[in-house]
Parts: structure tokens; C-alpha cells; sequence
């Protein structure tokens, strides 16, 4: 009798099967496969790109680091100066995306305004754009100025880009703060501006970090706009990456690639840490 | 003229009146409490008192100084909100200091009147800890606290105490009166509870249908409701038609005559609403129908251990008895029994 309860008993809401656990377990290596065929690619010992190696090395990584000093024969610049142009056009995508994204999250849960559903539609636009579309009319669009911009429209690129996750996120974190302590803050004396600084965006805060890091992140890895965009001596790792893989295929971009999903990895655990904290919506 | 004074105030949101023809004379130091049933505009009005709120009409004077148009940061006006409104990313001294901080006072300054207000409400040892880690009550001292640092000039309390369980908030009344007693600060209340406003004021606004309905002392209002809605709202009272006879005698519906006060507005034979409290109806053994003694039966018996509820039904009225276990004659449903309705007690209401 009780074996047969037992037996009845063993799957409750929340418990696993095994055919639960092996699903779940079929997925999770096919998320990870890539990277580790990647990382185990990047120690090879071979020169070309049999998997698996034959034997196993640090020569790519010695590869990497010459190339990202200074450029190869086939480069036209070297993996440090477009990890420079990354970096730069990554932190001035998050700082202008949550400068455009904290204002636009306030009026857009304060205030009641005409069109405020079409506002809010046209912010996650980028989200279902075809990327290629949006490319080729960013680059109609910049080529059409009178003045010549490089890194900036990439910047300008990917704040689009990057605008729905911090608007959203943003937006998440004003919901959650009351009408109540903005008054607060004007009845003991802030001036309404005054009350947003000091209330309002120190309680967003959580959502507002986990803005600034999803732009960040959006940014760094983002391909098919920055292809439209890039010239000759500013382009972005993505770009070098593909650029040098169409010129010479060897496991060095693995080294390089296991370098950037370290990187990924550290912004996604960071933004982890934020969910517990606060909330973030993707 | 002195205190704040609120002439021909009105707010509509479109078409929607929320509060219209309010004019108030509220004195300096005393404790006012805008009394009324969801929904009266009681908080609209308050609201518009601390410049949260647009007036669509009227004038708000404090000492003889217009102030209807001052944004609410200008005012100077110590408010507690319903949710309380602590800021929760701020410690208990910080958020007591916030408002001094804005004033650009000194930090020592700050410091000792963080310190002087937390002893105030005795909470010393808080000063550090943050918002989320006090107690209801605690907050609740804490928001009033914040709310008195900068010495305003009126402090506004939009039902502070709605979110307490009963216990606490029949402690905290007693306490937010001898505070503002000992602060002397002129204070006015929102509230929907008449046993928070009779506990509390000096002075109460009862407010209904969007319109000020009286204003007087809790007692006046008790004893002498300006009108049915005031009768109803205020307490539980029996509430029944008659029609005036002269000579200060009414007819109940039943043909039973009544002497009550005499009210000189009020001709004979026009119908009026009459009010007498529960606890004014005497109950006794059945007796002849002799002047305000009148012969009824009994038609339901609530005793909730401290009082006896009665229903009787009497010359074609329903009346509720209130009496005490000890004055109980021991009545059950469908006895007969002698209803004596006091003249002093029997209130003829207006309009």
C-alpha cells in the first residue's frame, strides 16, 4: 500500500521527472555547446580547425595577444583598438540611453499625454525591426548629413537599439513607486525636480543599473547595424572579429572570443545581482 | 484675521464636482477634522489646503495671505500621508533631516533637531536603523516626526492612522492630540472614522455629497446634527417622520403624539424628520401610553455583552434601544413594552 502511494505520490507540482531532467538537461547543453566547442577550439595545438584539436596549446592565445598589440599583415587595425572603439561607443550608448530612457520612464508612468500608447509602441519598435532594414536606413540617413560622423553614429545606432530594455526597465522601476513619496518630498520643501532627484531616482535606482548594463551589453555585442555603419578605422570587436575570420580563419578568434564571453559573463552575473535586488525586465 | 481661512473653495474635475461652496474659518492651534463617508471630497479638500491640488475656484487665505496658488514646496505645510510616504532608501534620522537639509540648515543643526524631535516621539535609538525595519506605530511616529522638523505652519494627516490595526490606532489618537496640544500647531484631519474625529478635535468638518454639511464642536455635532445626513453619518441614531401639530407636538405615523422641543420655523402640519439617540429611549415593563411614553413590542434582542441592542416597533416607527445589562428588563422577541421617548432628547432636524 504504501509503496503504491508512494509510487502516485512521486510527482507533485514542482518536482522534477526524469524526463523533465533530461529535457532540461538536452537544452542547457545546447545553449552551452558553442561555448565550450569555442573554448576548447582556443587551446588547440593544431594550425587548422579540426575538432577536436589533435593537441593542445596556448599558441592561439600567444596569437591573440601579438594581434591585439598591433595589427596583422591581413588587419587594418588591431583587436586593442577596436576593444577601445567598443568600449567607448558601448559607455556613451549607456550613458545617453538611460539619460534619454529615466526621463521618458517618468513621463511615461506620470504623466497622461495623447498618444501615449503610439509612444510606448514606438519605443520597443527597434525590438521587431529586421535589423538589415535598420542598418541600410541609419546609413541612408547618416550618409545623406551634410558632416561626417564615425563613431557617433554608432553611438546614436545603438542608443536606438539599446533604448526599449532601459526605457522598460526603467519603467518597471517607476511603477513600483508611489505617487506618495514624490508628494512627501514637495510637502517638506523639493521643489517637483528637486523630488524626482532625490526620491524618485535613488528608488529607480536598481532598475536604472540594470538599464545602463543591458545597453551595455546590447551594445558591445551588436553586429548587424554596426556593419552598416562602421568605417575603416572605427569599427567595433564584432566587426574586427568577423573581418578578420573573412580574411584568415585560424583559432586565434576563438582566443578572442572566449575573451569576450568572459566579459559578457561578468555584465550578466552583474545583472543578476540587480534582479535580486530590484527587478529587471529583458 | 488670523488662522486659515478657505472662501467659496471648489474643485471639478471636467464636469465631476469633487468639493464645491466650502468656506472655513480654521483657527491657529486648534485640531480640525474634515469628518465624511468615502468619496465626500474630504481628501480632494485637504489636498488643495497643501497645494497638491489645483483650485478650479475659490480662495485659500492663511493670516490674511492668498495662498491658493503656492506650489506645496513654498507652503510650508507638514503633511503625513495614508501610505505614510517614508522615504525608503533613507535612515530615520535622514529622513527626518530631509526637509531641514532642504532649508539649507547647518548639519549640526540638522543633528540636534533630529535628535530633539527623535526623543519627541521616543525613538533615540532608531535614528540609524532604516525605514523598513520599524514597526507600524513606529513608522507612524516617525512620519509626523518628518513632517514637524521644519516647524510648518499647519501640519495636514491624510487617515494616518488607517493602516494601524484598532488597538494602536486608539493609542496613537491620544497621542497625535497631546502632541499637537504640546505643539500647539494648527492641524487638520481627514478621517472616516467619527470615533477617531470625536476622540481628537477641537472643532469638525463633517462633509457629505461634496458640500460642507456642519461644522461645530464633536458634542454640537453629536447632540445637534444640522440635518439628517449630519444625523445619520454621526453616530447611530433613530431617524423617523412625523408631522408637526403645533404647540411643540408632533404626530408619529402610528397617531401617537410626541412633546418635543419647541422649533418656531415649523408650522403645523408640515412633515419633519425627527432624530433621538439609542441610548436616550427608555425601556420599561408595559405600561398605558401616558405623554412621551409610548406602547410598543419588541421585534429583535442583540445583547453584545456590553449592551442590549432592542428593536421596537412602535406607532408604525422601527426604533433601536441601547441599554446596559444591569437597566436589562429582560425582554424577548414579541413582548410588549413601554417606549419613553425624553422631549429634551427628541431632535426636530432641518430642512
Amino acid at each position: 500500500m504504501s509503496t503504491l502511494t508512494n509510487k502516485r505520490m512521486a510527482l507533485l507540482p514542482g518536482d522534477t521527472g526524469k524526463f523533465a531532467g533530461i529535457l532540461s538537461g538536452v537544452i542547457l547543453l545546447l545553449a552551452v555547446l558553442p561555448i565550450l566547442t569555442m573554448i576548447v577550439m582556443s587551446f588547440s595545438g593544431a594550425s587548422n580547425l579540426d575538432f577536436p584539436p589533435s593537441s593542445y596549446s596556448l599558441q592561439w592565445y600567444k596569437a591573440a595577444w601579438h594581434t591585439f598589440v598591433s595589427p596583422d599583415a591581413s588587419d587594418v587595425l588591431s583587436l586593442g583598438q577596436a576593444m577601445a572603439t567598443s568600449l567607448l561607443v558601448s559607455c556613451l550608448t549607456m550613458v545617453f540611453a538611460t539619460l534619454i530612457a529615466v526621463p521618458a520612464a517618468y513621463a511615461l508612468t506620470r504623466c497622461e499625454f495623447r498618444g501615449k500608447a503610439v509612444a510606448l509602441q514606438l519605443m520597443s519598435l527597434p525590438l521587431v525591426f529586421p535589423m538589415v532594414v535598420l542598418g541600410l536606413a541609419l546609413l541612408l540617413v547618416f550618409d545623406s548629413l551634410p558632416f561626417h560622423l564615425t563613431t557617433s553614429r554608432l553611438v546614436i545606432a545603438h542608443v536606438i537599439l539599446a533604448l526599449p530594455f532601459v526605457v522598460k526597465n526603467c519603467t518597471a522601476a517607476m511603477l513600483s513607486i508611489g505617487n506618495e513619496v514624490e508628494e512627501a518630498a514637495r510637502m517638506l520643501g523639493a521643489s517637483p525636480l528637486r523630488a524626482i532627484v532625490d526620491v524618485v531616482v535613488p528608488l529607480m535606482k536598481s532598475g536604472i543599473l540594470a538599464g545602463m548594463l543591458l545597453a551595455f551589453i546590447v551594445s558591445f555585442n551588436e553586429f548587424t547595424v554596426t556593419y552598416f555603419l562602421y568605417t575603416i578605422d572605427v569599427m567595433t570587436v564584432p566587426i574586427w572579429m568577423y573581418s578578420r575570420t573573412v580574411s584568415s580563419l585560424d583559432p586565434t578568434v576563438f582566443s578572442f572570443a572566449v575573451l569576450i564571453v568572459l566579459i559578457d559573463f561578468v555584465l550578466i552575473w552583474a545583472l543578476e545581482k540587480l534582479v535580486g535586488e530590484g527587478g529587471v525586465s529583458f | 484675521m488670523t488662522g486659515l481661512i478657505l472662501e467659496n473653495v471648489e474643485k471639478f474635475y471636467g464636469s465631476a464636482c469633487a468639493v464645491q461652496d466650502v468656506n472655513l474659518h480654521l483657527p491657529e492651534g486648534k485640531l480640525v477634522c474634515f469628518l465624511g463617508p468615502s468619496g465626500c471630497g474630504k481628501t480632494t479638500l485637504l489636498r488643495m489646503i497643501a497645494g497638491l491640488e489645483t483650485l478650479s475656484g475659490g480662495e485659500i487665505r492663511l493670516d490674511g495671505e492668498d495662498i491658493g496658488r503656492t506650489p506645496a514646496h513654498l507652503r510650508n505645510f507638514g503633511m503625513v500621508f495614508q501610505s505614510l510616504a517614508l522615504f525608503p532608501h533613507m535612515t530615520v534620522g535622514e529622513n527626518i533631516a530631509y526637509p531641514l537639509k532642504l532649508r539649507g540648515v547647518s548639519k549640526a543643526e540638522q543633528q540636534t533637531r533630529v535628535v530633539e524631535l527623535l526623543e519627541l516621539i521616543q525613538l533615540q535609538a532608531m535614528i540609524d536603523r532604516p525605514v523598513a525595519k520599524l514597526s507600524g506605530g513606529q513608522r507612524q511616529r516617525v512620519a509626523i516626526a518628518r513632517a514637524i522638523a521644519s516647524r510648518p505652519k499647519i501640519l495636514l494627516l491624510d487617515e494616518p492612522l488607517s493602516a494601524l490595526d484598532a488597538k494602536l490606532r486608539e493609542s496613537m489618537q491620544v497621542e497625535i492630540r497631546q502632541l499637537q496640544q504640546r505643539l500647539n500647531i494648527t492641524t487638520i484631519m481627514v478621517t472616516h472614522d467619527q470615533r477617531e474625529a470625536m476622540t481628537m478635535a477641537d472643532i469638525v468638518v463633517v462633509l457629505g455629497e461634496h458640500k460642507v454639511q456642519q461644522v461645530g464642536t464633536p458634542i454640537e455635532i453629536y447632540r445637534h446634527p444640522a440635518n439628517e445626513f449630519v444625523a445619520d453619518f454621526i453616530g447611530s441614531g433613530n431617524i423617523f417622520p412625523a408631522t408637526a401639530l403645533g404647540d411643540g407636538k408632533v404626530s408619529l405615523p402610528g397617531g401617537d403624539a410626541l412633546q418635543v422641543p419647541i422649533c418656531s420655523s415649523i408650522e403645523a402640519g408640515q412633515k419633519v424628520k425627527m432624530l433621538i439617540r439609542p441610548e436616550d429611549l427608555q425601556l420599561s415593563a408595559p405600561q398605558a401610553t401616558a405623554g412621551n411614553r409610548l406602547l410598543g413590542k419588541v421585534t429583535f434582542v442583540r445583547d453584545i455583552g456590553a449592551t442590549i441592542e432592542t428593536t421596537v416597533e412602535c406607532s408604525g416607527v422601527t426604533f433601536t434601544a441601547l441599554s446596559t445589562p444591569c437597566q436589562g428588563i429582560g425582554l424577548g422577541i414579541g413582548h410588549p413594552v413601554s417606549v419613553t421617548l425624553p422631549s429634551e432628547a427628541c431632535r426636530v432636524l432641518g430642512a
